[in-house]
């Protein structure tokens, strides 16, 4: 059986109060979806982190939460989308190990969500934007 | 007015460019300046009977709650009504045409309540122009004129009961941010500041001078800071609290931090940040203990 999506919803990025909205959408989808306590933790800090990310290196975007289903377990995917200056593949790579950061703050935010989820995909290049796609699954 | 909210205000270029949108010319002007008379006439009844709906009504009625009250909006409704046959249309007359906005909202008025009153005003001034003016053409462009007007007076109205409602907001905002960092002094040189909900940036700022400058205040040696009510503790909010302890630490104090759940722990290990510059404790009642220590006290059981 493939993956499913069983319902998805996207919410704009466009002030920092958008950032709370996108966390908050992504808990209340996580604990509907039976996710324990440390993988609704993780997911709502990985949304926090990226969705920081789209407002304050990609000048605003989107995100997008889905709700899915693989036939025996729940997950969460979320994909966040700027239209910011992007990035080189050598600073993503460097963002990717960590301590990097374009602006303040301790350049934790990439490598660090890796860890917080399951899948972790980004799609970027200098000039065209960024997309960030994450995915939590429940656990057995 | 010293309580008047609203900061909104109309300068010669938007009062024209309004007057053009609401086709309000000058022969309108001229023409309600000719009905001057007939308001006259009609003030009493036309108040009367526009006081009728309020007070008829039980939602509108609990605004005016005795017989002084009635009388003054009743005189101030006189004033309003004789102000739409002026023949003017200037700045002044916009000035006070917002402050109706700005004082609805002070009171808690919905527009609805004063769209409706405003519909009732052109019904009244609508019957009572067609029985007057002989010529249904006269009569008609005369009603037109009052029409336009009403219609300008009550964006002016929206306007300021909108703009005095963002600031009312805003107010809210500022006041829910200030009960949002209250320190609270535990001991002689001990504070503890309980947070609670979201951090973003601005608060954090505000979190950073309250602290710091009670430190100074109470010339404290420690501040436990317990984020048990944080919901997310992210790279950003990590970041915020070595800030604030990086600070505090100039002035010579110390932070302790409390209130860490098991799942926030987990979630900053995995995220990489290094909180070691700040000791930490799970629950408030060690980390009060730890900051007593320092200050060189300690919580014993009383001699019995």
């Amino acid at each position: 059986m493939g993956l499913r999506v069983l319902d998805a919803v996207e919410l704009p990025i466009r002030y920092e109060a958008n950032i709370a909205e996108v966390r908050r959408s992504a808990r209340a989808l996580a604990q509907s979806r039976g996710f324990d306590s440390f993988a609704t933790a993780a997911l709502t800090t990985a949304a926090s982190e990226l969705a920081r990310n789209v407002w304050v290196h990609g000048g605003g975007g989107s995100a997008m939460v889905e709700d899915l289903s693989d036939g025996q377990r729940s997950g969460v995917r979320m994909t966040f989308r700027d239209s910011g200056p992007g990035m080189s593949a050598a600073d993503l790579e460097r963002a990717l190990a960590g301590g990097f950061s374009t602006a303040r703050s301790l350049g934790l935010g990439l490598s660090g969500t890796r860890r917080l989820v399951d899948e972790f995909a980004v799609d970027t290049r200098p000039g065209g934007g960024t997309v960030v796609v994450i995915t939590k699954w429940t656990r057995f | 007015m010293a309580h008047d909210a609203s900061q909104f205000s109309v300068d010669e270029r938007e009062l024209q460019s309004r007057r053009a949108f609401f086709e309000l010319t000058d022969d309108d002007l001229r023409r309600l300046a000719a009905l001057r008379p007939f308001a006259e006439r009609h003030l009493d009844d036309i108040t009367e009977a526009f006081y009728e709906l309020l007070l008829g009504h039980l939602e509108t009625r609990r605004f005016f709650p005795d017989d002084a009250t009635v009388r003054r909006v009743k005189a101030m409704q006189r004033q309003y009504f004789l102000g739409l046959f002026d023949g003017r249309c200037d700045l002044a007359y916009a000035q006070n045409r917002l402050r109706v906005g700005a004082a609805h909202e002070r009171i808690g008025m919905a527009p609805k309540w004063y769209i409706g009153a405003y519909r009732r005003y052109l019904g009244l001034i609508l019957d009572r122009v067609f029985e007057e003016v002989g010529d249904p053409v006269e009569a008609r462009a005369a009603y037109q004129s009052v029409q336009k007007l009403v219609a300008f007076d009550m964006s002016l109205a929206l306007d300021s009961y909108i703009d005095a409602n963002l600031q009312t907001l805003g107010r809210h905002q500022a006041a829910i941010r200030e009960l949002s960092t209250p320190v609270i002094r535990v001991h002689d040189q001990v504070l503890l500041l309980p947070l609670i909900g979201t951090i973003d940036s601005q608060r954090a700022e505000q979190v950073m001078e309250t602290v710091l400058m009670r430190i100074t205040e109470e010339k404290a040696e420690v501040i436990i800071i317990d984020i048990a009510g944080v919901p997310v503790v992210d790279t950003e909010v990590a970041d915020h609290l070595l800030k604030t302890t990086a600070a505090v630490r100039l002035l010579g104090a110390r932070t302790i931090l409390t209130g860490i759940t098991a799942q926030v722990a987990r979630t900053i290990i995995q995220l990489g940040v290094d909180i070691s510059a700040m000791p930490t404790r799970a629950r408030l009642a060690d980390g009060i203990e730890l900051a007593l220590s320092i200050v060189g006290k300690t919580i014993a059981p009383k001699a019995v």
